[in-house]
């Protein structure tokens, strides 16, 4: 055989052919590459922001630039019209709904002003305007309103950022609850941006890092939809699950670190005034028990036009009950709405019982100091009306816990209700000794006004500061929160 | 004979250099298409793997958000997983088409599965659920054709949607961080 150069030598074209074969096959294997890193470089494209967002950007508006859908749906947050049976996205004064409400927060801000919250978007409009942010107030109040908190807590630090005062920090804070709160702003992926829910499961011994996508889509509402407290001179925001999340669990937790919200300034009672315990309430419920998420129903998936995303406008599903319903439940409409009502009307049956009987028991326990009860004698009765109250409260101040956890909603409320009239019958006792007849006169408590005048509270002066401050005091924080917008592009921008 | 075509195609001595530096260009070649096409990567069995090409993001967001992704990975279901030889035959057909269409450019907008892709998913699907399978499996359509699992099941798992532009903000791959890093730095103060 021959070697190839002697071909080659012998026919040169031989030799021509190898090159070009090798041009070719160099060529075809370039373009293999180069396709690669093309389809590579599209890839990047696909999640590239067309404005890159910076790392602290708090403007819905300038984040919404990015995802146009999911901002539509978000500031459909504006919208007030949507009204349930119970409750919706209008704003409802609960203290004119329910006077009594003055009475059993005798003493506290919640018996000046405390209105059905409207949605996302009126976040900090809301936090300005209620008459509960005009006692001196800690900065803890704004961890969970505004998506400007993560910029400032790094700026300051968690422990500093909690001690400021409410109206130091003013001018910081202008954007309601967004996009940042809980999105990465490069991936978009879910993230935690509060402390207090990471420390608290860490004290639980659970790494929120291990949660998965599923659990994601609940956690981030967890980061402020709980039940909550300002620990100690620091005012540092802390969840009281160390013993459990369970009613009874928070309860032991705050009796064995002695915390109390306020005192009653009637009964004396040492009160516990719960929040919005909605993610332990909804804990509690066969949702929860089949893996179902916060962001399944208030949050579902919409389609437009072939392109499937979550819908941001977040709401009562009652409003939405084709997309959040009845994508697992083929009941009709009609029936899913009023298998909701029944269990909230059942719930709100109890809740008033329980609120009728506290109120009568503060009364009570105000009549005997005022005829000369001794602390020996009425502690027993207190810490009966302090557990009873917890127990209406936790249900009471939760979004939704009539439906999400209407069984344990009943039990909860079943013992407050023991609770409040084993107090109240312990007080008929005292006031039998007392010589004082039975039944006690009430104050009459029709409307909010007479509540609110019964307990002393001069509203109308407080209005007036309140418009004094909108007027005044607001304007300046805003002026400096859009100077520092102006800036922020290019602040921020790596 | 090994010796018969080296000596054929061994080039003079004077021309050797050049030879070897043309080969070298030829092997670096090939050794940069290995790796800018992650090509290790298409030996194991991670999903992540099937989005190297952001052609699958459709397919890799819906399966990662159903029940499916806590039991099975992509090659679960469309890999043959009877005989080691068979999967890595499969995966490597499979792979040469997809890189040939992808070149050159011929993806559809929705893509769709072919017959031997059928085959496979519909026995891998009898491989978990054998115990679930009773007489129904062997019901046939009107026309008498033997039907397949997702016939029924049209929505497992990758749900109904799925053309490329469906899913335009899927987080891929995956989910972490949770904590943001000014977060942590906060945290461990």
């Amino acid at each position: 055989m021959k070697k190839i150069k002697d071909i080659i030598k012998e026919k040169p074209y031989v030799g021509w052919l190898l090159f070009i074969l090798t041009v070719v096959i160099v060529f075809l294997a370039g373009l293999f590459g180069s396709s690669i890193i093309e389809r590579r470089t599209e890839a990047n494209l696909i999640l590239q922001n067309i404005k890159p967002l910076s790392e602290w950007e708090p403007r819905n508006e300038v984040w919404g630039e990015n995802f146009p859908r999911q901002y539509q749906s978000y500031i459909k947050t504006l919208d007030t019209n949507y009204k349930s049976k119970h409750a919706g996205s209008q704003k409802v004064d609960m203290l004119e709904k329910y006077p009594e409400l003055v009475i059993l927060w005798a003493g506290y801000a919640f018996s000046r002003d405390y209105n059905q919250g409207r949605g996302h978007y009126y976040a900090i409009k809301d936090l300005r305007n209620t008459l509960r942010t005009d006692v001196p107030q800690p900065s803890t109040c704004y961890a969970c309103k505004s998506t400007d908190v993560p910029r400032v807590m790094n700026e300051l630090g968690v422990e500093e950022f909690y001690k400021k005062p409410f109206k130091e920090l003013g001018h910081e804070i202008a954007n309601p609850i967004g996009c940042q709160d809980c999105h990465n702003p490069k991936t978009m992926n879910l993230r935690i941006t509060r402390p207090a829910l990471i420390e608290a499961l860490a004290r639980q011994g659970k790494d929120i890092n291990n949660a998965t996508h599923q659990e994601m889509r609940s956690l981030v509402c967890a980061q402020c939809h709980v039940e909550y407290y300002f620990k100690g001179e620091g005012k540092y925001l802390t969840f009281p699950w160390d013993k459990g999340s369970s009613v009874e669990d928070i309860e032991r937790y705050y009796d064995s670190v002695s915390h109390t919200d306020f005192v009653h300034t009637l009964s004396k009672t040492p009160v516990l005034k719960a929040q919005h315990p909605d993610f332990e309430m909804f804990k509690m419920g066969v949702h929860s028990e089949r893996g179902v998420a916060c962001a399944d129903c208030h949050m579902p998936y919409k389609s437009e036009g072939g392109v499937k995303f979550t819908d941001h406008h977040i709401q009562s599903p009652l409003n939405n009950i084709e997309n959040a319903c009845q994508v697992c439940h083929r009941e009709s409409e009609a029936t899913l709405i009023k298998n909701v009502f029944d269990r909230q009307d059942k719930v709100e049956e109890l809740l008033k019982l329980a609120m009728n009987s506290l109120f009568k028991a503060h009364i009570e326990a105000k009549t005997m100091w005022d005829n000369g009860a001794t602390e020996a004698e009425m502690k027993p009765v207190l810490d009966l009306i302090r557990s009873a109250q917890w127990r209406w409260d936790f249900v009471a101040a939760g979004h939704g816990s009539s439906f999400h956890a209407p069984l344990e909603c009943a039990r909860i409320l079943g013992t407050a209700i023991q609770k409040s009239e084993e107090a109240r019958i312990q007080l008929a006792g005292l006031l039998i000794k007392k010589n004082i007849p039975l039944p006690i006169v009430y104050p009459d408590v029709s409307t909010k006004e007479k509540a609110q005048a019964y307990i002393g509270l001069d509203v109308n002066k407080l209005k007036e500061d309140k418009k004094n401050f909108l007027e005044t005091v607001v304007p300046v924080w805003d002026k400096k929160a859009e100077e520092r917008h102006d800036k922020m592009q290019e602040k921020y921008t790596n | 004979m090994i010796k018969k075509i080296f000596n054929f195609i061994l080039p003079p001595d004077n021309w050797k250099v050049p030879v070897i530096v043309i080969c070298g260009v030829l092997s670096g070649t090939l050794v940069f298409i290995l790796y800018v096409g992650n090509a290790t990567s298409y030996l194991s069995d991670k999903p992540e793997t099937c989005i190297n090409c952001h052609v699958m993001y459709p397919q890799y967001s819906s399966w990662r958000v159903s029940s499916h992704s806590k039991v099975a990975t992509c090659n679960d279901c469309h890999v043959p997983q009877d005989n080691f030889f068979k999967k890595y035959a499969f995966k490597a057909s499979d792979g040469a088409r997809h890189s040939f269409m992808f070149t050159f450019r011929l993806e559809p907008q929705v893509i769709k599965i072919k017959q031997a892709g059928i085959n496979v998913v519909q026995d891998n699907c009898i491989r978990c659920h054998s115990n679930l399978l009773n007489h129904t499996m062997f019901v046939k359509d009107d026309r008498g054709e033997e039907r397949l699992c997702w016939s029924c099941h049209q929505e497992t798992p990758h749900g109904s949607v799925s053309s490329l532009s469906s899913f335009p903000d899927s987080k891929v791959p995956g989910l972490n961080p949770i904590v943001p890093d000014w977060l942590k730095k906060q945290l461990n103060k």
